[in-house]
């Protein structure tokens, strides 16, 4: 390949999985929850999508090409490691069908998902912010909140399941 | 939803990794079975990953957007402190007063030159930086709104100016030195994981070509190499495979959407000598010319290193 042509395929590249990242390593996270875990198999991917990048016909999607990358190496990531527990096969190839069908729902989570995190009480945000975006495990904020491990996590669970609740009142009302 | 067992509760422990064998072995026969299940373990596992997601993790404390010269989120008052001390040691490219967000976690500013774009007015210099502390790049101008100057996205381009090379996007550079910081806070030391945050502020207004755009995102974007200054422009863009480290972060913005704050972040490897930062906007379609753009605005870059410890980080090696 010349080396112009090279160097414009690798632009093309990074800009192409750069975009398509975030999208593709939530797809990721479905199948395998824990977000480390979901970073590793997002790095085997973007490793075999530039090796097969030849392969790429552009005038398709490439969020939908990845995806097919990102399906394999997760697959091999559950056949290796064994650290938590899995889903199985059959329930994670029906989750990914659901997910084509409700391309939606992502779009509506964004929308709505700072909203409804205003809406927690002071101490579920405080909890939110220490374990996602501080990347604090739920011992170090036990400690911090001086409750115990579980509570902590009963308390992160809970929030979540608040703003399920709250997304899904929002869709509701948006769509009235 | 069945009541028996609480499969809202099932899903939610296994999303924290929680679940036992038996636990994950009853929930996935339940998500190919019952369409309920399946659609709520969608639900919680989309939130659970976009919480993930540093924009929204700031706009949880977000304040509403500033003049100009202060930091725009209100976790970081610690760091109002520290950005007015860091202007007095600005010339050594990086602040020395630490703020302290807990025990476990310290922050300090990093210098980015012009990071609110209130030193200049009027275009920015087209190219790639061949130095440190600059912003150029792809067609942009600095404007003055309010009283308070922003940087405009003009067009996309192709910022080595190869022609027919892609022009989806209109990217703006600066290079950040990062041997001091390295030094000071002794990164190498094991007990510790450094993370660089890259944010800005986002806004987006009405323009002519905004039926043409539909997917126009704008997004921040941080590589760490270990290379001089002047040899990243030279070998862009196929050094990017060298970079020890890339986070990025992007958001779209509805035309006249309140302005947001998007964060992106990386791990700060020790060998990493300097930092190319880029904030951008992307047409989101293919494109060797130039595409108008005009309704997008950046304001108020910061540059944050963070020491914590099990922080998750993204490598890319």
């Amino acid at each position: 390949m010349p080396v112009a042509d090279s160097e414009d395929n690798h632009e093309h590249f990074t800009r192409l999985l750069l975009e398509s990242e975030p999208v593709m390593l939530r797809s990721i996270q479905v199948a395998v929850p824990h977000r480390s875990d979901a970073r590793e198999i997002m790095q085997e991917t973007a490793v075999a999508l530039w090796r097969q990048f030849d392969t790429f016909d552009p005038t398709r999607p490439f969020i939908n090409w990845a995806m097919g990358f990102a399906r394999i190496e997760t697959r091999r990531f559950l056949a290796r490691e064994s650290r938590r527990a899995q889903l199985s096969e059959k329930a994670i190839e029906a989750l990914e069908l659901e997910m084509e069908h409700s391309t939606e729902l992502d779009h509506a989570i964004e929308s709505h998902l700072a909203t409804c995190l205003g809406k927690l009480n002071e101490k579920s945000r405080r909890l939110i912010k220490g374990y996602y975006h501080e990347g604090r495990s739920p011992e170090s904020l036990s400690k911090r909140e001086g409750r115990t491990v579980e509570a902590i996590y009963k308390t992160i669970q809970r929030s979540r399941g608040e703003l399920q609740t709250c997304i899904e009142r929002q869709i509701r009302k948006a769509q009235a | 939803m069945s009541d028996f067992p609480d499969w809202q509760t099932l899903i939610q422990k296994h999303l924290d990794g929680q679940s036992t064998d038996e636990e994950a072995g009853a929930l996935s026969k339940e998500i190919e079975t019952n369409a309920k299940v399946r659609s709520d373990y969608l639900k919680a596992a989309r939130i659970h990953g976009a919480l993930g997601d540093e924009v929204i993790s700031f706009d949880l404390e977000s304040t509403p957007p500033r003049s100009s010269g202060t930091p725009s989120i209100s976790w970081a008052k610690p760091l109002a402190a520290a950005v007015i001390a860091g202007a007095f040691v600005g010339l050594l490219g990086v602040g020395v007063v630490w703020a302290i967000n807990s025990p476990k976690s310290e922050e300090r500013m990093v210098s980015v030159s012009n990071g609110n774009f209130e030193d200049s007015l009027g275009p920015v210099p087209l190219g790639f930086p061949s130095g440190f502390g600059n912003w150029s790049g792809d067609p942009a101008e600095v404007i003055e709104e309010d009283g308070n100057r922003i940087l405009r996205f003009l067009e996309t381009a192709n910022v080595t100016g190869k022609p027919n090379g892609g022009a989806s996007a209109c990217n703006v550079f600066q290079l950040i030195d990062l041997s001091s910081l390295q030094q000071d806070w002794n990164t190498e030391n094991a007990d510790s994981q450094f993370t660089l945050e890259l944010s800005a502020r986002f806004h987006r207004e009405s323009a002519p070509t905004d039926a043409e755009l539909p997917k126009i995102s704008g997004s921040c974007t941080i590589h760490l190499y270990q290379a001089a200054p002047d040899s990243i422009g030279k070998a862009w863009p196929q050094v990017i495979s060298e970079a020890v480290a890339i986070g990025n972060k992007a958001i779209r913005l509805e035309p006249g959407e309140e302005g947001k704050r998007i964060t992106a972040s990386c791990i700060l490897e020790p060998e990493a000598t300097l930092a190319l930062i880029s904030v951008n906007v992307n047409a989101k379609k293919h494109s060797t010319t130039p595409i108008k753009l005009g309704g997008y605005f950046v304001d108020d870059v910061q540059l944050t290193v963070i020491r914590q410890p099990n922080l998750p980080v993204r490598v890319v090696k």
